[in-house]
This record gives structure tokens, sequence and C-alpha cells, in this order.
């Protein structure tokens, strides 16, 4: 038998080379395929031609993309804040209860496993001015949430990023709770017996321990934010006059409503290249001797 | 043994050619599914169709968003015999990629041509020749509670001042106008858009800015957008004001219309069948007109906008394609069996254009309903008739049409902004080649 088929080092190349050539033809050929297209006015079917860089000059004049990217920008501050914050809390908190927990840590992480479509059904009809909290409130004598939060053009991304993320949070809570219990419990022996108060170990044990993960969860927020997309299209298609469109959105509706394939890969290359420097900067800070 | 051998042989052979001689030719349809449709369609098409023939074997798959799933299948080359389509504005962006059969020789063969209205037909022929068959014909209305008409005296409005008038008094009893809603399907503003050009900018300057001989940023097409605007902003004619009819979908603006919490219900045909029902189960009666002129210019008598939902086609990649010509040629020419079809669905789907007459009519059929297809016959033969935005309009500014009409209900954009966006996309548009057809007037 040669000697590089058996050659011990080869070998988890042999097994990694099949998903290798499914991530190719399905991840990368695209991604190049996109890179060509994005300097073509092709609709999706016919003829393909070159424009140069047309699609990159309307998308600099596009107001409705700029007003996306800027959505994605707040999308991902505020996921970045949110549930960040109560995930680690509970996280926290949940750590210190002994009994029942894993109840706890099932219906915060029940809302996760739920199929998009059914959270946004869920929360649809909780907003629904006719009969959700709305028309409860009404009957109460009180002027509240009568009108839904998503079809207000000042509520709806906020609405819609709510919903979002109820339904991720208890998925930051599981692996936060994961990385806390890696935590070596000599450390809070030792912070007990120098008296310290519970907050003093969360912040000078707790946190600094699971920097690894803790960045790795923000790494996943921001990567995640850029390609956001069915909450936004199941609950508001982007609506009203825009107030909740963001990127991926506009690249859909781009492609496969007003059949602008090329300038949708356009759209699609310019997202591609920020994923690229967020994971760069990520690089960049561990070769800087981050732990991230 | 060589003998038994030989008899063998023979049997297998004879029975593999005679298998392969006389073996049904199969067709292959992919039809945009509906759970109401699909059993009816299933036995009132597929299993009489094949009960009729042995030489032709129909299969029909039932599909979701038939248009994202024919699309790959037609680019790869493989896909059904028949599809589906949402409408002409794809017909003619598979007619240019080569994807989609010519159906000229079938339809010069078979008499397609006298089957079909004209407009119908004509909205399927593409560079001179047919691509594809309307399955549907649809149009604008409005229908409103008869009862509570006659109850309070309100007489149906023919212009304007009397439409607003109407209006004052539906919202002085604490109702409102009209229900309606988008949830759930955001092109809902289109409807609305497309009444108010037939109805205030009028048939004849939307049929000459379609062929391009007025713009779109003509002061009647920005003033029916302004009027819109006021009616759904500033009035809140729909379902209340603008974040209610954002909220609600279609069980929940039926719902309304039939509560009596709203007078009136403006919507496309496609609405017969779930007035029908629900007013079944009320005491009151219902009714419908034909949406009231909003401005001389639209001209003295009520319009009906010609609209196809949805078409039939042939792939350019079929093997079969004369016997999936025979197949829609069958459906084509039973008027009586697309009547049976359509009735059974509220007429609501499968109301193919065909040239019906009185004896086609199934005795029972709800006299309202009865009147709409005549006059709709009537009214379009005479070419009284309109356009609606999502058979007339090609891709781009068909979206801009409902995605942006938002922003001018914003406040964002001036209606004068939003028809000179159309216009530029009208402009790319034609310059690209991607005009769908209008026939002439």
């Amino acid at each position: 038998m040669p000697k590089f088929l058996t050659n011990i080092n080869a070998i988890s190349w042999y097994f990694l080379m099949p998903v290798l050539f499914i991530h190719f033809f399905v991840i990368a050929f695209p991604s190049i395929l996109s890179l060509l297209l994005c300097l073509t006015d092709w609709n999706g079917f016919g003829k393909i031609n070159y424009v140069g860089l047309e699609n990159f000059e309307e998308l600099f004049r596009d107001r409705i993309f700029k007003k996306a990217v800027y959505h994605n920008f707040i999308w991902t501050i505020m996921f970045l804040t949110i549930p960040v914050i109560v995930a680690l809390i509970i996280a926290y908190l949940l750590t210190g209860i002994k009994r029942g927990q894993l109840f706890y840590r099932l219906v915060y992480f029940f809302p996760y496993i739920l199929a998009s479509i059914v959270n946004c059904l869920i929360w649809r009809y909780i907003f629904h001015p006719k009969h959700g909290l709305g028309g409860w409130f009404e009957n109460q004598g009180i002027d509240f949430l009568s009108k839904s939060p998503f079809a207000m053009k000042e509520t709806a991304l906020y609405a819609v990023a709510w919903v979002d993320m109820w339904h991720f949070w208890g998925f930051l809570v599981i692996i936060y709770l994961t990385g806390m219990y890696q935590v070596d419990e000599s450390l809070y022996e030792a912070a007990d017996i120098e008296g310290a108060t519970k907050f003093q170990k969360f912040r000078y044990i707790t946190i600094p321990m699971i920097r690894p993960i803790f960045i790795l969860s923000l790494i996943i927020i921001i990567i995640w934010s850029v390609p956001t997309f069915d909450y936004v299209y199941i609950l508001t298609m982007g609506g009203p006059a825009y107030s909740s469109e963001v990127v991926a959105n506009h690249l859909y509706s781009q492609a496969f409503q007003r059949m602008n394939v090329g300038y949708a890969s356009t759209i699609g290359v310019m997202m591609f290249f920020y994923v690229g420097i967020i994971v760069g900067f990520f690089a960049l800070l561990r070769r800087l001797g981050w732990e991230v | 043994m060589n003998k038994i051998l030989n008899i063998f042989l023979s049997f297998v052979l004879t029975a593999f050619f005679a298998t392969s001689t006389f073996a049904a030719t199969k067709v292959v349809w992919w039809m945009e599914s509906d759970a109401t449709t699909d059993p009816v369609v299933q036995e009132l098409f597929v299993d009489a169709f094949n009960a009729e023939h042995d030489d032709i074997e129909l299969e029909v798959v039932f599909k979701e968003d038939i248009n994202d799933t024919i699309r790959p299948a037609l680019l790869s080359g493989s896909g059904p015999d028949i599809f589906d389509t949402p409408g002409a504005s794809y017909i003619k962006i598979y007619q240019d990629a080569g994807l989609v059969k010519s159906l000229q020789e079938y339809a010069d063969q078979y008499g397609w041509q006298d089957k079909l209205l004209e407009w119908a037909y004509n909205s399927g022929v593409f560079s001179g020749e047919l691509y594809s068959i309307p399955k549907n014909y649809e149009t604008m209305i409005y229908f409103y509670n008869k009862t509570l008409f006659e109850e309070n005296g309100w007489s149906l409005p023919n212009n304007l001042e009397e439409l607003e008038a109407l209006a004052a008094k539906i919202k002085a009893k604490g109702m409102n106008p009209y229900a309606y809603g988008s949830t759930g399907w955001q092109p809902t503003h289109e409807h609305l858009v497309g009444n108010y050009f037939n109805t205030y900018a009028g048939p004849d300057n939307v049929y000459k800015a379609l062929i391009g001989e007025k713009k779109w940023t003509d002061p009647e097409f920005v003033e029916s957008i302004e009027l819109l605007r006021k009616h759904m902003v500033d009035d809140g004619y729909w379902s209340g004001g603008l974040e209610t009819y954002y909220s609600l979908g279609w069980d929940d603006f039926n719902g309304e219309f039939v509560n009596r919490e709203s007078a009136m219900l403006m919507i496309g045909t496609w609405g017969f069948n779930v007035t029908a029902t629900n007013f079944a189960e009320s005491s009151d009666d219902w009714d419908w007109a034909a949406l009231p002129i909003l401005h001389p210019q639209a001209g003295d008598r009520p319009n009906y906008q010609l609209a196809t939902g949805g078409t039939m086609s042939v792939n350019a990649a079929s093997k079969n394609p004369e016997a999936a010509a025979k197949v829609i040629d069958w459906i084509l020419s039973d008027r009586a069996r697309v009547l049976s079809v359509t009735g059974q669905l509220g007429y609501g789907a499968w109301l193919m254009p065909l040239h019906y007459e009185d004896s086609d009519f199934d005795p029972n059929i709800d006299p309202r309903q009865k009147r709409f297809l005549t006059e709709f016959a009537e009214a379009t033969g005479s070419g009284n008739y309109g356009y609606t935005t999502w058979t007339f309009y090609p891709n781009d500014p068909g979206v801009h049409i409902w995605k942006d009409m938002e922003v001018v209900w914003a406040g964002d954009i001036t209606p004068l902004e939003f028809m000179e966006e159309s216009q530029r996309l009208w402009d790319k548009a034609r310059e690209d080649d991607a005009l769908v057809p209008v026939g002439k007037r």
C-alpha cells in the first residue's frame, strides 16, 4: 500500500476531505460565482452582460442599502448588549441553584429550539392590536399597545429584534453556564475566605475566567447579525417603509423579487467583506496575545 | 432446454416492446399548491383527464412557492412538462432565457386564440408568439354589507364626492369605510395603487404610460397617489388607519367586514368565496359593485382592471410538448368543466378567461357571481377595462409600486418623488427590453 495512504498525519485530512468537497460546491463555488456576478447585470436566467463596477456605484447611491446597513449596525449593538447582559446574569444566578436548575435551563432554552415561524407567530399574536395584549388593555380601558409595534416605523426594527433576542438569549445562557462550570471552584473558595461579595466574585473571577467563551459569543453575535433575515422577513418584510429593512432582506428583494441578481451579488460581496474584516480583526487580536 | 429458453426470451422481449410501444405518455405538471384547490383539481381535471385518455397520463405535482421551485429546475434543464408561474413578467424572463417553449404551433393547431378572451390571450404573447396561458382572471371590485347600507339609507358612490361623503357617514357610525390589511402579503398595497390609477388617472392614461406614450410623473398619476395617501393616512379609510392596516391579515379583515366593523371591502374578485362563506353565517346580506370613478378623466362608467392570476406554460426541455399541449387544450375546450371547477372554488381560482355562454353556467350559481362574470365580459369586451400592476408591470417597477408606497405613506417621500422613481425603473425596464405585453387598446 502506498505510504501516503497509511501516513498517520494524512489520515485526518482524508476524513476531512468529503466535508471540504461539499463545502467547496455549496459555499466556495457559489461565493466565487457571486464575486464574478457582481460585475454583471444578470437577472438570474438570461444573458450575462459585463457592467464593470456599475453595481458598486449603484450600491453607494442606494438609500435603502445605506438604511439597511445602519439597521444591521443597530441590530448588532442590541444583540451585543441586551441578551448578553441578561444571559450572563441569569447564567451566574443559575450556578447557585442546585435543585431545579435543569428546569430553568430547559425553559430558557426552549424558544431557541422553536422554528422562527412559530416564534414570530406567537409574538405577532401577542402584539395583535385586536386579539393580543392591545385588545386586552383596551377592554380594561387602557390605551396601551393599541397599535402593533411591528406596524409602526418608529418601533418595527426594535420589535423584531426583541422577538429574535427572546429566542436567542437562552442559547447564550447555556454557553455561559458551560463556561462558568469550567471555572476552578478553589478560586471562589479563596475569594470567600477573603470575604468577597457575590458581585466581586462575578466581576473578578467569573468574567475573566470565561473570557474566551465570552469573546467567542461576541464573535458569533457579530457574524450572525450580518445575514439576519428570517425574523425580519416573517414579521415585517422590512417594513413599514423600510424601517426594519436589513441587508439580507434587501439582497433577497433584489435577487428574487426585482430579479436583479447581479446587483444582489454585489450586496452579498459587501456582506462577505464585512464578515472578513470582523474575522480578520479577531484573528489580529489573537496574534497580539488576546485569548480570543 | 434451449426451446424453453427461446420461448421465455421471446415472451420477455414481446412484453418489453409492447409495454414500450403502448405505454401512455406521461405529462407532469407542477402546480402551485393550495389546500382548497388541490383536491378539486385532482378530481375534476387530473382524474377526469386520465379516465378519458389511454395515450397520455397526467400527473400533477402540487408545489409550495412554485416560483422558487421551478427556477432551479428550469435552469438545470429538467423540471416538469407544464408549469405554473405567478404572472406574465416571469414568462418574459423565461422566454428571454429560452427556458419556455413557444406554444404558437399548438395555439394555431387547436384554435386557442378563439377559445380565450382576446386580452388574456395577448397577455401571453411575447415577440409575436404565445408562451403562456392565464389560469385565472380577476379584477378589483368592492363588496359591501347590503343590509347595513339599507338600514342606514346609504347609496353606492359613483364619484369622489359621493365616496368621501359616504365614508364620512360610515365613520360617524363608528365603523371603517373599508376593511383591508397587508400582514402576510406586503404586495397588497399594489391593489390600492392600481385602483387609484385606474379610477382617478383613468385606464387610457395608464395604457399610454404602459406603452411609453406618457410619463408616470404626469400630474394625473401623481394626484392619484396623493389621493390614495390622503385616504389612507389622513382619513384612515382602511380598517381605521395605516398601522391597523399593516397589522391585519386575511382572516382579520374578512372578519372585520362580516362583523360590521367595516362597511365595505375593496378587494379582488378572489374575495367572492370568503365573503359568501362568511356572510352565510351572518344575518346580514352582501353584494358587490364596480369601483367608483374618482375623476372624470377616468371615463364616465366603471371600468374593470384586467388581471391574470397565474399562468401555465410548457417547459422548453419537455420531451412531450405535444402531449402537454393536448392536456392544455383538453382543459380549454370544455367551458362547463372549467366553470364547474371554479364554481367549487367560489370562482376565486381556475376562472379561466374563456368565452363563457349562458348555457355553460350551473343553474344554481349565485346570481351576484353570475352578474360579475357577465358584466366583466361585457365591459371588457367593449374595451372598458383598466390594468393591474401585477399583470402589466415588469418586475422592478412592479416591486417598487408596493414596496415604496409605504415610504409615501410614511411621509418620507412625496408622491412626485415616488412616481419619479417609478418612471426611472420603467425607463430602465424599457431599455432592457423587460416589458410585458399590453394588448392594443
